[in-house]
């Protein structure tokens, strides 16, 4: 009966999305999961556009950042892909090599593109072409344990690394389960926790057409991670440790400073309402730097609704109110000028310590076949943190394999 | 004469339907089986022979260009070496492992049911879940594991299993022994609750020992059972994702990376669908050759049983 029942409440479907189809122009946006608002606040975009065009038919799906590429990657491949997706802005740069992704310059007028903040346009500018547009954005910082810093005599967090050595050794001073720094040593973005340090280390991860994990500066960058290690200044056996793990013990109060993104504030919130904590930027070395990411939002080359997707992006996804309350509910930087003006932004100490790193964010170099590149150097690092391999012996082979990675294409 | 050729011809063509109704009966399950078995297999091997990108749009004919990309990858042959240690140990220890288990639950004693069913609880727990357990437990600050370990007096200082590569592959082939004990306890106690009690009871009334009973009677009769946990488990073991994916996905530095975790990264984290389809086929070969191999041994093993009952006879009337 009950099977019936749902065979029955399928083929009604059906027929009713065969009917819609055919009296209104469909448009499926595929975006990711931020947090539990992320739906609610793309719904509401589609409602409002929706309500402004009845003849338009907007069909939101929220999915998984995990799965996301993979998902977009099966959809392209059996010529099922959607209008406009949401992506992490370094695979952009596959998209374009295999003629996926719609330049958008043609669409674009000056008054769109003077809605946003530049530097955010930069990475998804390909070859000069314009090819997405950025829906979040963040950079790094330091968040750093007032109290344990109080207690272990420090006044003012680490501006530089000679400093954050010293601090370290005096947090590592009040306990046995307290840790000065936190590593990050395995899964997702474990090498990015590293290249904060190879930045403030002047180092570049590609240069001339070449991999830079293997400069001077670089390996000094490692050492210093490694000499931490040694020293006992971060958490035992780092490659135990992925963001999550690093970031839970910061929230138990067990470590004293932790370089991460905007996210971990509205965790706090829930998890460690009072841990009482400070946001200061990345230490320096002989420089200063942030890792710098953005998402954007897409428009597919197979579409057959461009322009109506392109109106979608600019009357309602880039809107200054859904903008706002994107930016707002999710914790992200603001990526257009009127979201940075508002109040809630412009008054927070917390994001400001954010939004002053700017002028010296990186981003990841706009490289196909990345993640392979990136799998290259967390494979190095591993090496290093666990023991296996010197910092110099490590990078080097990583920037051959980068390097031959660099030759394929 | 009319007649008979009538009859006759009818005989002939009733013989050919009785003989064609089986072939026409199975015929719809082996189509089936082909497309379902054989078209994956040639797609895989018509991606194995060109250039993919990693939408999966094909860029042209490369003949064996996957392949020798493949080899020259510096992570094959650590891969390789991994894979047949994962197999051989898992597989190893499962066999010699659920025999005692096997023997003990099909003694007669109070609670067996319950034991039965604890043996058999893990096989029900998925291997994803089982593997997201063992993490928590494997944590070198906050996990059972240690702190089992320390309350018993057999550590000092917490040790994080999963971060070093001496420790973390090990411990993944334990489990993963653990979580193939369940169905091969199972076969062996179908096959051992199928002997018939009375050769037993003749052993014992000759004087012979346990072990001897186990080694010339219960070993013997269970051998075409341990064929099919060895086969079964190989193919199982060799081609297992969720458990090393969950508890390291290869981590650190690929110290734990087999075959099958290294083609998900080629396929899906790097895009390289045509080498992850080349690989793909080098393992299907390699187990494919495995079976054939180990099955054509094991029959001739059977033949040569069966047809040498002669040869023990004499043995017999001496003893």
């Amino acid at each position: 009966m009950r099977k019936g029942l749902t065979i029955l409440v399928g083929v009604t479907t059906v027929a009713f999305a065969i009917a819609s189809a055919e009296a209104k122009s469909q448009l499926r946006v595929v975006v990711g999961y931020y947090s539990a608002a992320t739906q609610g606040i793309f719904e509401g975009m589609a409602k409002d556009f929706n309500a402004a065009n009845p003849d338009a038919d907007i069909k939101v799906e929220v999915v998984e950042w995990d799965n996301l590429q993979q998902r977009l990657t099966t959809d392209i491949a059996g010529g099922t892909a959607p209008d406009i997706a949401m992506i992490g802005t370094r695979w952009l740069v596959d998209f374009v090599k295999n003629d996926i992704a719609e330049p958008l310059d043609s669409y674009i007028t000056p008054d769109v593109k003077a809605r946003f903040m530049e530097n955010f346009m930069a990475p998804s500018t390909i070859n000069g072409k314009l090819y997405g547009l950025p829906v979040a954005a963040s950079a790094r910082a330091m968040y750093y344990n007032k109290d344990l810093l109080a207690r272990a005599g420090i006044k003012d967090p680490p501006e530089n690394w000679d400093t954050l050595v010293a601090d370290a050794k005096k947090i590592k001073a009040l306990g046995s389960d307290i840790y000065g720094f936190a590593l990050q040593g395995k899964e997702i973005e474990t090498d990015a926790y590293w290249y904060y340090s190879l930045w403030t280390h002047g180092g570049e991860l590609i240069e001339g057409g070449k991999s830079g994990v293997a400069s001077a500066g670089a390996i000094e960058a490692l050492a210093l991670y490694r000499s931490l290690i040694d020293q006992g200044l971060t958490e035992p056996d780092p490659t135990g440790y992925n963001r999550q793990d690093i970031e839970r013990l910061f929230k138990q109060g067990r470590i004293g400073m932790i370089l991460t993104g905007p996210w971990l504030r509205g965790q706090m919130k829930t998890d460690a309402p009072d841990l009482s904590y400070g946001i200061a930027p990345i230490p320096a070395g002989s420089t200063k730097a942030t890792y710098g990411v953005t998402d954007d939002l897409m428009v597919f080359k197979s579409s057959q609704q461009k322009k109506l997707a392109w109106r979608f992006l600019t009357e309602a996804a880039f809107a200054p109110k859904w903008r706002i309350e994107f930016t707002t509910k999710e914790g992200f930087l603001p990526v257009t000028k009127v979201e940075a003006e508002q109040p809630q932004f412009v008054n927070d100490p917390q994001l400001k310590a954010f939004t002053e790193m700017l002028p010296y964010a990186h981003f990841a170099p706009p490289v196909p076949n990345w993640e392979q590149m990136a799998d290259a150097t967390i494979r190095a690092l591993q090496k290093v943190y666990t023991g296996e391999a010197k910092p110099d012996a490590a990078l080097k082979e990583a920037a051959s394999s980068i390097d031959s990675i660099l030759q394929q294409q | 004469m009319h007649g008979s050729a009538v009859r006759l011809g009818m005989t002939s063509s009733v013989k050919f339907t009785r003989r064609a109704v089986p072939y026409l009966l199975v015929l719809p399950s082996v189509i089936l089986a082909l497309w379902i078995i054989g078209y994956p297999i040639l797609d895989v091997a018509n991606m194995s022979l060109h250039a993919v990108n990693r939408f999966g749009q094909f860029k042209g004919f490369a003949g064996f260009d996957n392949f020798s990309h493949l080899v020259k990858e510096p992570l094959f042959s650590g891969c390789l070496f991994r894979t047949l240690l994962w197999t051989v140990s898992v597989v190893g220890g499962t066999v010699v492992l659920s025999m005692p288990i096997a023997l003990i639950l099909n003694e007669n004693f109070g609670g067996r049911r319950i034991a039965r069913i604890i043996i058999m609880l893990p096989w029900a727990v998925s291997l994803t879940m089982s593997g997201i357990v063992w993490r928590w437990a494997l944590d070198g600050q906050s996990g059972m594991f240690n702190a089992t370990l320390f309350s018993f007096g057999i550590i000092h200082q917490p040790i994080a299993w999963l971060a070093t590569a001496g420790t973390a592959f090990p411990v993944e082939i334990a489990i993963g022994i653990l979580v193939s004990i369940p169905f091969s306890v199972t076969v062996y106690l179908g096959g051992l609750s199928s002997f018939p009690e009375e050769i037993f009871e003749a052993a014992k009334i000759d004087g012979a020992s346990a072990w001897q009973q186990w080694r010339y009677l219960t070993l013997p009769l269970l051998r075409p059972f341990i064929n099919i946990v060895l086969v079964l488990n190989t193919i199982y073991v060799f081609n297992s994702f969720p458990l090393i994916w969950v508890m390291t996905q290869g981590d650190p530095a690929n110290s734990t990376d087999i075959f099958v975790t290294w083609l998900y990264k080629l396929a899906f984290r790097y895009g390289k669908l045509d080498v992850a389809a080349a690989l793909s086929l080098v393992m299907f070969l390699i187990l494919l050759s495995f079976t054939i191999v180990y099955s054509a041994l094991a029959m001739r093993e059977d033949k040569e049983a069966a047809e040498s009952p002669d040869a023990s006879a004499p043995a017999r009337a001496g003893t």
